[in-house]
């Protein structure tokens, strides 16, 4: 049967992006102010609708897609990362960017892939969502149409994009090849009764570029910085959160289900190129001395340390598997919201004074205490110190994917976290340690900001302090992963039916 | 409200300090009605707690039970690390609780005339609250996890109060010696939380007591785990030989120090190691250890009072005495003496301290014997509440101390040779001795300084009305002890069958003792009342002229805070400076340095591998690819 009400969340993200454009073509005058104001309406609509689906047995869409927990984490994170981009970005379009209406569309469709990309449960499915989500990135990180840096960032993403994803697309062909499906479960089943064999190898491996390259692995990273620095602000935020968080949806749903039976073809892969990742995104993060490629270097540092639960997955059960995966949303989780207040931050401080260099944050002490407050609070939670999100989330991750033959990398991720401290105190250091220039004054800024970098650095101390919350929900969340998929689970319970 | 949810009266203090702490500067009046509401709605509320506690004891069917309860919720599980908090409520943190409430609400309903016009009124009360909701906090946490964080919570109040005057360079000074001295105590705690927490794997207090005295824990490792854990409550009351910082604490506002002395600060350590007890008495060494530093503490304190004419600093020698005392009584097993007259040492000090705040402000910031007396007749209310106070602080009968020292003089009978009970009332007789001197030498006699005297007055009603109210609880509290009191306010009996140890004793009169100790009382106060009154104070400048260098001593406090001082120049800091060159060369130039530097040149090489190419970003994509897949099929052979 076709159900199609599993869909109606995305209907309403789907449908205000439509109804967005509509407004702006038919009162072109309108004040872009009010298309974010409607973006984020139109989230939060979002987010309630799927509060619905908590709890619910997993439906599924044709085996296609599927509605579950874990869907609905991601719905949240993706309603969530849309709200506050919306929230953060008019202050900064204003006067930089005229297609306004098509911006917030695109943050709402960008996301509407996210969400499929975690939800899906079959390959073509989750190449069409990883497209629908890598156009929506293409086209927003070029939006500053005058700034040739927007534009060259811009081409290079798009060029290496394609590239990506033919790649993974040829990984997805030599799956089906070999197994005669593009099912997750029916791969699950087919590795299982066969054994895995060259092309499946060889299929596996290309698949972990494409999502390799969503998610800025090093040696896929390159575009990573230039697409950071080139994008407007909100945009770069907006890569830092939703291409992480749709990378590590569909490597989760895909890794713990079509492919954990063939773990041992992988995992090492995985772990090396965790390895790999956060040394060398932390060692270049020390040289930089832009705002925007620092965070960069310092997301493709957080993404190793995130591989190290992928790669837990490999070399575990389904049952470590399953905690491991909760570690991993939830430090997903700390991360995103210390990213937003960051750049909320950024943001503020960007829209009056124009700099985007650590140079340009002397004194900002001085000049705008709370900016740099909630700054050092952002960078704190990413190094990972106590009473800050980073801090608990990061130790519940590693924790739970301890296992003996992991210590190595466990141990390789607590010494980056170490020298990751160095390039973020750095900034602190800039901000506190010096005089501001020069002829700058305090300034004050813009209320809306102010309210969401308070209301996002409370949350960034509750989880630090009271995670257990987030974790129930996240181990709610990864609960289904682990488990076969929702038609396979009602044939389970129509056999154990009384006949 | 019922006794499970006790936590609201820490959370309403801690409320106001976070809304005064934030806005408290554009509030009207700056917020201090906020404060004053939020610790009366603390005191109102534990009436219903208490009462509620009190009725749920009398459906015991055998009210000698030991009665608490307790409630807790799960703060985070990792792995098998569980932590929980909650609260406990049982006699002991019951009338802690009131004593806290009762005594802070007063204070902070004086510190509103005493506190006017200053600099940062709001900031003030802020922290007046935070203090109170850590205090609060302290006393009905069910785990040493919590207190810990209560007791560091403390500190820091305790430091941003007595500093509240930062620009004064002595209050500055005054904050650090406090903050510091008590760090030491601090991590001497921490360390013993840590020791029983691996003993035990909990960190909920009745947990470990019942693996305390069930014999869980063997006791050589409780006797230094409870040592760590006594070495943090003498830092935190000030005891021998950590007894420094409290008199320099008077560098805060006066309303602070009755607030430290009285209700918050001090009496913490009595609090844990009265909490602690079942576990002290499995080790009695370390119940001597106890006994001993009071009585050390005591009788010390009690000779450097006789020398200071601050009336302040007297006042904190005083305390420093009194808390000798309920060590003693605690080192004597007896909790139930110690928290008695941790109770009415609460009452009748901060009444001194507000008289005594009084006077500062009555006199224009004098607060020094030497230029004040014969205030009698221009303080009248400040003087007779003053006189309370003290006749309870010289354990005069009937006033409440004198109940509550009796209480620990009987205590100590326990002990065998009577060596304790000897010393016991030596300090007693000091301690009347120069309460006596404090009194006559700022309210009678001749005024020493006659334009001081001239300006003198009394202080208005926000201020006098405390002070009435605290001469009126000082005059009665006493009496708690008898059954029939106890009885009467709905307690199961007097103040010793409420609070204990082990079995619950009904008071009951022993002529001798009280004989014997309003003896020492009075002795104490004739004795000064002939010297310091009858115009006599030329025998004591005799005595110091005769004996210069034993004046000379008490006037330094022994000392001891210039031992102090040369140990950290002289070994602090020669060893400071050997590891600092250690530091300086070996670690830093070749450890930091060298990995720093190899970090950061291997970071520039690795920068150019960000080319900016599109070609060279392919390359790298296409090489990984290649490389994973040759890399899979050769792992799979």
């Amino acid at each position: 049967m076709r159900d199609y009400t599993i869909f109606i969340p995305e209907f309403i993200a789907a449908g205000s992006a439509l109804g967005i454009i509509a407004v702006d073509l038919i009162w072109p005058r309108v004040r872009k102010d009010l298309l974010a104001y409607l973006c984020a309406v139109a989230a939060i609509a979002w987010a309630v609708a799927s509060v619905f689906y908590i709890g619910k047995t997993p439906n599924s869409f044709q085996g296609l897609i599927q509605v579950d927990d874990f869907t609905t984490y991601f719905r949240l994170m993706a309603a969530g990362i849309v709200f506050c981009i919306a929230l953060i970005s008019p202050n900064y379009i204003r006067g930089r960017i005229d297609a306004a209406a098509e911006y917030y569309a695109l943050l709402l469709l960008g996301c509407c892939g996210l969400v499929f990309m975690a939800a899906a449960r079959e390959l073509i499915t989750a190449y069409i969502s990883f497209e629908l989500i890598s156009f929506s990135l293409y086209i927003l990180v070029g939006f500053l149409r005058r700034d040739i840096r927007s534009n060259e960032a811009s081409l290079k993403f798009i060029l290496l994009g394609a590239f990506a994803s033919a790649i993974f697309l040829y990984g997805i062909s030599f799956i089906y090849g070999a197994t005669g499906s593009t099912y997750y479960d029916s791969i699950s089943k087919a590795i299982d009764a066969n054994g895995s064999n060259t092309a499946i190898v060889v299929g596996l491996m290309l698949i972990l570029v494409g999502i390799g390259f969503k998610l800025a692995v090093v040696p896929f990273q390159m575009w990573a910085p230039d697409a950071y620095e080139g994008a407007p602000l909100p945009i770069t935020a907006f890569i830092a959160t939703a291409s992480e968080v749709a990378g590590f949806g569909l490597f989760l749903r895909l890794f713990s289900s079509a492919f954990h039976t063939g773990a041992h073809e992988w995992a090492w892969a995985v772990a090396i190129l965790s390895a790999i990742t956060m040394t060398l995104g932390n060692l270049v993060a020390i040289q930089q001395t832009n705002i925007k490629r620092l965070v960069a270097y310092s997301s493709i540092g957080q993404v190793g340390y995130m591989l190290v639960v992928i790669a837990a997955i490999g070399y575990g059960d389904a049952h470590a598997g399953a905690g491991a995966s909760a570690g991993l949303l939830i430090h997903i989780t700390g991360y995103i919201i210390s990213t937003l207040l960051l750049f909320a931050a950024l943001i503020a401080y960007y829209n009056r004074t124009g700099h985007d260099t650590i140079r340009g944050m002397r004194g900002m002490a001085e000049t705008q205490p709370f900016l740099a407050l909630i700054i050092t609070v952002a960078l704190f939670s990413y190094a990972g110190l106590p009473f800050f999100a980073g801090f608990t989330t990061k130790l519940l991750m590693f924790q739970s994917a301890t296992s003996n033959g992991l210590l190595w990398l466990i141990a390789l991720g607590v010494v980056n976290s170490a020298i990751s401290i160095y390039y973020y105190m750095m900034i602190v250091r800039e901000m506190y340690l010096f005089d501001p220039d020069e002829n700058v004054k305090r300034f004050s800024i813009n209320p809306l900001l102010a309210g969401l970098a308070g209301v996002l650095l409370l949350a960034v101390l509750f989880i630090g302090i009271y995670p257990g919350p987030v974790l129930h929900g996240a181990s709610k969340a990864s609960t289904p992963l682990f488990q076969a998929g929702a038609d396979a689970t009602s044939n389970v319970t129509a056999q154990m039916l009384p006949k | 409200m019922g006794a499970d949810q006790a936590w609201i009266l820490v959370a309403l203090p801690a409320a106001a300090f976070v809304v005064l702490a934030l806005c408290g500067r554009w509030l009207p009046r700056q917020g201090d009605v906020l404060a004053v509401l939020a610790i009366g709605a603390s005191l109102v509320l534990y009436f219903f707690v208490l009462h509620d506690f009190l009725h749920q004891r009398d459906g015991l069917v055998n009210s000698h039970e030991y009665w608490s309860i307790a409630m807790h919720h799960t703060w985070s599980n990792v792995g098998n690390f569980n932590l929980n908090f909650g609260t406990y409520v049982d006699p002991l943190s019951a009338v802690m609780v009131g004593v806290v409430t009762i005594a802070g609400t007063l204070i902070t309903i004086f510190s509103i005339g005493y506190m006017k016009g200053e600099v940062r009124y709001w900031w003030f009360f802020a922290v007046l609250m935070g203090f109170i909701a850590a205090k609060l906090m302290l006393v009905l946490s069910d785990n040493l996890l919590l207190l810990y964080f209560a007791w560091e919570g403390v500190g820091v109040c305790s430091f941003l109060l007595i500093g509240f005057y930062w620009e004064k360079r002595s209050a500055a000074e005054a904050a650090k010696k406090a903050f510091i001295t008590t760090r030491i105590g601090d991590v001497g705690l921490l360390i013993g939380i840590i020791l029983l927490w691996k003993a035990t794997g909990t960190f909920n207090i009745q947990d470990i007591l019942t693996a305390a005295t069930t014999g869980q824990i063997g006791h050589v490792y409780l006797f230094v785990s409870l040592m760590f854990i006594f070495l943090g409550a003498m830092g935190k009351s000030a005891l021998f030989p950590f007894h420094v910082w409290l008199p320099d604490a008077m560098e805060g506002p006066t309303p602070v120090s009755a607030l430290i002395h009285a209700a918050t600060m001090v009496v913490a350590g009595v609090y844990l190691i009265a909490r602690l007890l079942p576990a002290f008495e499995v080790v009695p060494a370390s119940l001597l250890v106890v006994t001993i530093v009071g009585l050390v503490t005591a009788i010390l304190t009690g000779f450097m009072a006789l020398a200071t004419t601050d009336i302040k600093k007297v006042l904190a020698y005083s305390t420093i005495g009194q808390l000798g005392f309920m060590y003693i009584a605690l080192g004597c097993s007896h909790p139930d003496a110690a928290i008695m007259h941790l109770m009415t040492h609460a009452f009748f000090k901060s009444l001194l301290f507000l008289a005594a705040g009084s006077v500062i402000i009555g006199t224009h910031h004098n607060q020094d014997m030497k230029q004040l007396g014969g205030l009698w007749r221009k303080m009248p209310i400040t003087a007779v509440t003053f006189l309370i106070g003290s006749l309870a602080l010289a354990a005069v009968p009937p006033f409440s101390g004198f109940w509550s020292k009796d209480e620990i003089f009987h205590g100590t009978t326990a002990w065998n040779g009577g060596w304790v009970t000897f010393l016991l009332g030596f300090a007693a007789v000091l301690t009347a001795l120069y309460t006596t001197r404090l009194f006559v030498r700022t309210f009678l006699g001749k005024p020493q300084d006659q334009a001081v005297y001239d300006n003198a007055h009394e202080t208005g009603p926000v201020m006098v009305l405390p002070l009435i109210i605290l001469a009126l609880i000082t005059c009665v509290a006493g009496f708690t002890v008898f059954n029939g009191v106890g009885r009467a306010m709905g307690f199961p009996g007097g103040f010793t069958e409420f609070v204990f140890l082990h079995e619950p004793e009904r008071f009951v009169m022993n002529w001798s003792w009280a004989a014997a100790s309003a003896v020492i009382a009075f002795g104490g106060v004739f004795l000064a009342g002939w010297i310091y009154w009858g115009n006599r104070i030329t025998i004591s400048t005799r005595l110091a002229d005769w004996q210069p260098g034993v004046y000379n001593m008490l006037v330094n406090k022994f000392y001891f805070d210039d031992l102090y001082q040369a140990g950290i120049d002289r070994g602090l800091l020669g060893f400071s400076y050997v590891v600092s060159w250690f530091d300086r060369y070996v670690v830093n130039d070749t450890g930091v340095d060298g990995v720093a530097d190899t970090t950061r040149y291997s970071g520039s090489i690795l920068k150019y591998v960000q080319t900016g190419k599109v070609p060279a970003y392919a390359l790298g994509i296409a090489l990984g690819a290649v490389g994973l897949a040759i890399a899979g099929l050769v792992v799979r052979g």
